[in-house]
């Protein structure tokens, strides 16, 4: 287990997403990459019920699976004021989810998953995810693991370089969003400068990146996913609500 | 290349070929401080895991609920961890014991889940509150699927280190005979019976009717 990013893949306008994942597919074998399985990870929402009259958003638990580590299930509990806290648990946690829908409730319509192929090269893992929801095809997402190093502050270069390489885009020296620098509390009440990407690394921590990624896909935030999530193509500024009706993995542009 | 299965699959597999274990057999007595000695002599002739000294425990057991809108019953989770030692923590679902008279064991459907330790703050988020919580220190012992533990149980005082604050609830041990299986096992709760019988007249288990108790489970 190493550190992983995920990029998002920005996807050009006449391409559909089979054939990306096709070309991708052939730039890694020629690199010298092994096809080595398929992978899924996946997400489901659980709201709770009733939601509160006052408006404020209800709590929700978020249940992750990631196929690298079967027999584990994780869950992040977003408390609506910010607050996260995560949990990595048996599989058999998804049991005692049910046992508890009279308070929270699935939010089936949300249930999202990126699945795909993975492949082996080097001390490198990269997955390339085609992200689905109800059967409708929302985008790409590239997961690169290194599996020699903990902390991303040491190799981020080197997997920037081999996303660069790969992919043929261009991804920005910053750190990903998720390893940017937060503002925390200190136990002592003071606000710190958090350097997220000198920490260990924990699976925990590519679960919550998916989340973040899945998250926005459910916003129908900028279809190109971004890079770094930030900038909106003034193309594609309008939230299309046309997607759902795409089918297959063709896109409609609006 | 086989498409990878989904977590709920490999769930759904392991309960409908019933290998999943999700159902607690239990039987339970108790023994004084005076007496418990021989009982452990007796547990060390008869069971598997005595190669070396008996193995010990110390845990805490939190019990939080969670009230539920539809229903009078809250849900309830058990979360144990062990003190002095690195390991996960454990959450248990438990049931309500079935009813059934005829059965020599208490029954009820019991599902186990290893956790991070961030399950208390998780279970607080959620909407869990404490319900109590001890201290169990003892034994463990094991012979084929059976698990008897000779424990004692100890009150938290708040305030006090939890070394100072040995204040055990009575002056006996508790002693518990355990099964989990999956269901559709049928020779487990005979199995017990006949394990229990050994252990008399030292330490009489017997199936707790939670009913006439009137308190939780």
């Amino acid at each position: 287990m190493g550190v992983t990013v995920l990029q998002p893949y920005p996807m050009p306008e006449n391409k559909s997403g089979a054939h990306i994942i096709d070309y991708l597919s052939k730039r890694l074998l020629s690199l010298g990459a092994t096809h080595a399985g398929q992978f899924l990870v996946d997400c489901e929402t659980f709201i709770s019920s009733p939601q509160p009259h006052n408006g404020t958003p209800g709590r929700a638990v978020h249940v992750l699976h990631n196929s690298e580590y079967p027999a584990s299930t994780f869950s992040i509990m977003d408390s609506g004021t910010g607050k996260q806290v995560s949990l990595v648990a048996d599989s058999i946690f998804d049991l005692l989810m049910l046992k508890m829908t009279n308070t929270f409730t699935s939010k089936k319509q949300t249930k999202i998953e990126s699945r795909g192929a993975r492949f082996e090269y080097g001390d490198f893992v990269i997955k390339l995810g085609s992200v689905t929801m109800m059967e409708h095809f929302k985008g790409i997402l590239i997961e690169i693991e290194y599996k020699s190093c903990m902390i991303l502050a040491y190799c981020w270069e080197m997997i920037r370089e081999m996303l660069q390489g790969f992919l043929n885009i261009n991804v920005g020296k910053d750190f990903p969003s998720y390893f940017a620098p937060q503002t925390i509390m200190t136990p002592m009440g003071q606000q710190q400068m958090h350097a997220k990407h000198n920490d260990m690394y924990e699976p925990t921590d590519t679960v919550k990146q998916y989340l973040e990624q899945f998250t926005n896909y459910r916003k129908h935030v900028s279809m190109h996913g971004g890079l770094g999530g930030q900038q909106q193509q003034p193309v594609h500024m309008s939230p299309s609500p046309v997607m759902g009706a795409a089918g297959g993995l063709g896109m409609i542009r609006p | 290349m086989a498409a990878v299965s989904s977590a709920r699959e490999s769930l759904s597999h392991a309960l409908n070929n019933r290998y999943l274990p999700n159902l607690e057999y239990l039987l339970q007595g108790s023994i004084l401080d005076s007496a418990v000695e021989h009982l452990m002599h007796r547990l060390k002739g008869l069971c598997d895991n005595v190669d070396t000294s008996p193995e010990t425990f110390h845990d805490l057991e939190v019990c939080m609920s969670l009230r539920q809108p539809n229903s009078n019953q809250p849900l309830m989770l058990r979360v144990r961890r062990a003190l002095g030692r690195d390991v996960p923590f454990q959450m248990r679902y438990l049931g309500q014991p079935e009813v059934d008279q005829r059965r020599p064991t208490l029954v009820r459907s019991c599902m186990d889940c290893a956790c991070s330790s961030s399950i208390l703050e998780f279970l607080t988020e959620m909407g869990f509150r404490l319900e109590f919580e001890y201290i169990a220190k003892g034994y463990m012992f094991r012979k084929g699927r059976m698990k008897i533990t000779v424990s004692k149980l100890i009150k938290i005082v708040p305030g006090k280190q939890q070394d100072m604050a040995n204040e055990p609830i009575s002056q006996s041990y508790i002693v518990e005979l355990s099964v989990v299986a999956p269901t559709g096992q049928e020779n487990v709760g005979e199995e017990m019976r006949v394990f229990a019988e050994q252990l008399k007249p030292l330490v009489q288990l017997e199936k707790i009717d939670y009913k006439r108790l009137g308190s939780m489970p």
